[in-house]
């Protein structure tokens, strides 16, 4: 019936500013690397700008990593990847952001934090993606009055209320039979005329008692003035405006990459993905990226996981070489 | 039934073990209308059993009046965490799920006399302080980014006499949470008006501790 949970590990920040790698990421993909080579004895050090787990921590179940037949908590999964990465040796400092990779020399990086200075002979991106905005009116204005990125954090404030999911893809159907737990109803609203999600969750939630679809719908607003009272939406067929009355607004519209900080540095896409080749190497040498920030890779764990052990096997060999 | 598996009781015995001060759980509990109060009685004093350092007292609400009036403790349930002294550390409401990280780290806190990741110059900030501060961070026990916020917030408070420290599950307590407006966690409320969303850096509560004191 309860479940206790140890995160967010009190730890002391560390004293030595030199590592053979430093990976600037905790989700996923950083971890892992950070299991394989701290085995490796590659001095590695984890910069997480949050708590660590990334997207995967905000997730309530995961289903469909290996390993896990009756599935896992994204945080319980990501204490796991965290436990093992520390159990090899990696240093793990959480709350630390970068704000700079500096490349120096071949096989010298500065890697400037919000804290420190640190010095390594060779970076990995793994800084993941977040959810992405809308940007439409009332959006900005609402968070945290009844706009929420964040089903399983918010979801239960919504008790026996009306709520909005915004996208019915992976992400806003998997958190969606989250909010259905408990709320009144839950009303989906997808811009595509079908839902791009697994078939599993469509099955789950458009059988659901309490939920309501509408497909090819834009919403245009979020309304309310010091908290959400509904939306604003547009069929985008016929071009009628409908209203739906609404406490909690949740989106769920894709994700867009953390590299506002890369720019200039490493060859980004259109988007903001980082361009690299198989063996995880970006344009820059000694920078290596791995993980939903990667251009054309789709945000799995089980991907991430696959990126993040490829770019630890590549920096084994880059660092035998220098 | 143990609330806390082996895995689990190793792990929290490990992080407890190395107290300097002895650290007392205050429970503060009540006989009707507390859906969690039996539990958090068992759960703290298994959590207490890791510890040497670690001790519960349990009082009732109704009861002990003038020992909840001491501690500031107006509804339950509710833990007064206090450790070589009363820095000022509650929580209330059942810290279960991610909120067991928030119970630790209190208790670590408290246990040390000391913040555990308080920056420089909010440390020079709070010994500035010459006026109260009450600092509540409202959180639900499936945020994963809540315990990081309320680990600020008892920072903060062990860090200053003059700050108190309140994390609030607002599920168990919605008269509280609709007054506070609480439609996202984490949700700071510093000195009942300044509020601050999410987990944020402690520039911005600093900056929110200055609003809300001039």
């Amino acid at each position: 019936m309860f479940d206790f949970k140890i995160s967010g590990k009190s730890q002391r920040k560390s004293e030595t500013k030199q590592y053979d790698l430093i990976v600037v990421g905790g989700g996923a993909a950083g971890l892992t690397c950070a299991i394989y080579t701290s085995r490796d004895s590659i001095k590695t050090l984890v910069l997480e700008k949050e708590a660590t787990g990334g997207l995967a921590a905000s997730t309530g179940l995961i289903e469909n990593y290996p390993g896990f037949p009756e599935g896992i908590s994204g945080l319980e999964l990501m204490e796991k990847f965290h436990q093992q990465a520390e159990r090899f040796g990696a240093t793990i400092q959480e709350f630390e952001e970068v704000t700079e990779v500096e490349p120096v020399r071949k096989g010298l990086l500065r890697v400037h934090t919000t804290e420190a200075v640190y010095e390594t002979k060779l970076v990995l991106l793994a800084t993941g993606s977040q959810p992405k905005q809308l940007n439409i009116p009332g959006e900005k204005e609402l968070a945290g009055r009844g706009v929420s990125y964040c089903a399983t954090c918010d979801g239960p404030l919504f008790s026996g209320q009306d709520v909005v999911i915004i996208g019915a893809g992976n992400s806003g159907l998997q958190e969606g039979l989250s909010v259905l737990n408990y709320a009144q109803s839950v009303t989906f609203v997808e811009f595509l005329p079908h839902s791009p999600a697994e078939k599993i969750l469509q099955d789950r939630v458009m059988g659901h008692e309490k939920s309501t679809f509408y497909f090819n719908h834009q919403v245009m607003e979020i309304q309310g003035d010091d908290q959400v009272t509904g939306v604003m939406m547009q069929d985008r067929e016929s071009g009628e405006i409908k209203k739906l009355a609404a406490s909690g607004v949740f989106i769920y519209v894709g994700y867009s990459p953390d590299t506002k900080f890369l720019q200039g540095l490493v060859d980004l896409n259109r988007w903001g993905y980082i361009e690299s080749d198989a063996e995880m190497w970006t344009s820059v040498e000694g920078i290596m990226a791995a993980g939903d920030v990667r251009a054309d890779n789709p945000a799995q764990v089980s991907i991430a996981v696959g990126d993040g052990a490829k770019a630890a096997l590549a920096a084994r060999e880059y660092l035998a070489a220098l | 039934m143990a609330f806390l598996n082996d895995e689990t009781r190793g792990q929290v015995a490990e992080m407890l073990s190395d107290l300097p001060d002895q650290v007392r759980l205050l429970v503060f509990t009540k006989p009707a209308g507390c859906q969690y109060c039996d539990v958090i009685t068992e759960l703290l004093t298994e959590v207490a059993e890791t510890s040497a350092q670690v001790s519960t007292e349990v009082y009732d609400l109704t009861v002990d009046t003038e020992k909840a009036a001491e501690y500031r403790i107006d509804k339950a349930p509710a833990i007064a965490l206090v450790g070589a002294q009363d820095y000022g550390l509650r929580f209330f409401g059942l810290p279960s799920n991610y909120e067991f990280s928030t119970l630790l780290h209190g208790i670590q806190v408290a246990g040390h006399g000391a913040a555990a990741h308080l920056d420089a110059q909010s440390k020079e900030y709070l010994a500035t302080l010459d006026k109260e501060v009450f600092y509540q961070v409202f959180v639900t026990t499936s945020c994963p980014h809540c315990p990081p916020a309320a680990a600020m917030a008892y920072d903060m408070a062990v860090t200053s006499d003059l700050v108190n420290a309140e994390v609030v599950e607002a599920q168990e307590f919605p008269r509280l949470s609709s007054q506070n407006n609480v439609m996202g966690v984490p949700l700071n409320v510093i000195n009942r008006s300044e509020r601050v969303e999410g987990h944020a850096p402690s520039s911005q509560l600093v900056a929110a501790i200055k609003r809300s004191l001039r």
